[in-house]
């Protein structure tokens, strides 16, 4: 089993220690549904550490990884983020991540825990001189809210000029970190990449604030469930490819990648699956696996599923042929075939990520953003 | 409910009989596994269910689980309250996160069940 450098932290603070993907990582602090409500109201925090972290460095690399992935990184500006996929020659989703632009010659990528040996050694393949900084660095998610309010208060600087999926570099004290406007629950929020060294600091100065509360695996997956963000390994994998995913924006079809005619085929055809949105009409939830019938016949599988806290019922992400992909459509889902409705995304409407940041003072920091 | 005196199932049942009326619920280790627990599905009033056959359906954020019927019987009464307030079973599990009851037990069943100190050394196996 692999840890994290917060492992003595969380365990301190009653973190339940499960095992994902090979890595010690806690479930839930106080609760799941006690830390899904706080992240949509003040600010969770998310030791997201099993994270892999690649530098691509000159416009030569930049270039060759653009073309392994949907998206147009070339063009990428600086100061920027970019949700993409990584292909195999099939269009099968070999991992999602985000790029952030550096700087002109720098491209900074964030990929999964679960995929990082076979992903890692894939873009070293295509990319001999791609750096992989996974075991030097610590993710620390601030998410909610009130976010931004208590980076302030640590003293982080000029956080309330960025906008929505921007990142740069940061310091605090003296440590240079890589920060981005981003997340994976919906909410205002930012990622912090700093050093292995300085996460206890980092992770110790955020829960001295009364706005944070620390927040494990299980809500991350109940919030990104509820705004209906794909899992990798789960939602998409190497059986998938973006355009099955619902991920067409982000594809730049003028550019080159692995597997695009078949990705091009599907777009032309409309004859493959769907990752659909499906609703319960009650608590009860469509579970992974759970097979999707209609008519009395199979039609897909559910890849995820939770009861979803702040919408009230049971939430869950699966496939259906595209011609079955309408919103209001009913199906039903398991072994006791609990009526489905498939819904538009995201389940949760009220998420405060691309709000725009309002801050009377940004100097003081405190009443910011609330 | 003093878990010392209750008879338990190897899917983390447990039963205790009352006056002719057999009281179940699930333990402490199901509650632990499943989390916070979200929504209850109860049988119908008067079901008969045969041993090991499907009584309530408890799922929680992370999973849906079946509980059992420890033994074969008549359902006598559910615990509505549940339907409410499901994460009575997190708070209590023993007590008043019971599940539902059954009368006219088959008591051979009912006595061939594992006691407290039984399902203890159960439990040190399947941890």
């Amino acid at each position: 089993m692999q840890y994290t450098p917060l492992l003595n932290e969380y365990e301190r603070q009653g973190g339940k220690v499960v095992d994902f993907h090979g890595w010690g990582l806690p479930l839930q602090f106080r609760g799941i549904l006690e830390e899904h409500r706080w992240v949509r109201q003040q600010a969770g925090v998310f030791d997201c550490s099993h994270m892999a972290e690649f530098v691509i460095r000159g416009a030569d690399n930049i270039r060759s990884f653009s073309n392994l992935v949907i998206g147009d990184l070339v063009n990428l500006a600086v100061g920027r983020c970019r949700y993409t996929a990584l292909l195999n020659t099939s269009g099968g989703i070999l991992d999602d991540g985000v790029a952030l632009r550096l700087s002109p010659e720098e491209l900074f990528l964030v990929t999964n825990a679960g995929t990082h040996d076979a992903v890692s050694a894939w873009l070293q393949r295509h990319i001999p001189e791609i750096e992989d900084i996974s075991g030097d660095m610590a993710k620390i998610d601030v998410q909610g809210p009130r976010a931004l309010q208590t980076l302030l208060k640590l003293g982080f600087a000029g956080m309330e000029t960025m906008s929505f999926w921007a990142g740069r570099r940061c310091q605090w004290q003296g440590m240079d970190m890589v920060v981005t406007r981003a997340g994976y629950t919906g909410e205002l929020g930012y990622e912090l990449f700093v050093p292995n060294n300085g996460a206890v600091a980092l992770w110790r100065a955020l829960m001295a604030l009364p706005e944070i509360m620390p927040c494990g695996l299980g809500a991350r997956d109940t919030l990104r469930t509820e705004m209906g963000y794909p899992l990798s390994g789960q939602d998409v994998d190497e059986t998938r490819t973006p355009v099955e995913a619902g991920l067409n924006r982000f594809i730049a079809w003028d550019t080159e990648f692995p597997g695009k005619p078949v990705l091009e085929k599907q777009r032309e055809s409309g004859a493959h699956d769907t990752l659909v949105a499906l609703r319960s009409m009650d608590k009860r939830a469509p579970r992974h696996g759970f097979e999707l019938r209609h008519d009395g016949g199979v039609v897909g599988v559910v890849t995820s599923g939770t009861f979803g806290p702040s919408v009230g019922y049971g939430i869950g992400l699966g496939y259906v042929p595209a011609a079955l992909a309408r919103p209001g459509l009913q199906l039903e889902a398991g072994p006791r075939a609990l009526p489905v409705v498939i819904e538009t995304l995201p389940f949760y409407k009220q998420a405060t990520g691309r709000n725009p940041i309002e801050i009377s003072n940004p100097k003081q920091g405190g009443d910011a953003n609330v | 409910m003093n878990p010392d005196t209750l008879k338990y199932t190897e899917e983390h049942e447990w039963i205790v009989e009352q006056r002719g009326i057999y009281i179940i619920g699930i333990t402490e280790y199901a509650v632990e596994e499943l989390g916070e627990i979200t929504f209850v599905e109860l049988p119908e009033l008067g079901k008969r269910l045969e041993r090991g056959e499907d009584a309530a359906v408890i799922e929680s954020v992370k999973a849906a689980s079946d509980v059992y019927a420890p033994v074969t019987g008549i359902v006598a009464e559910v615990n509505d309250v549940l339907e409410m307030e499901p994460d009575l079973i997190n708070r209590d599990p023993y007590g008043k996160g019971w599940i539902l009851k059954l009368k006219d037990v088959n008591e051979e069943e009912y006595n061939e069940l594992m006691d407290s100190r039984s399902y203890r050394g159960y439990l040190k196996t399947v941890e």
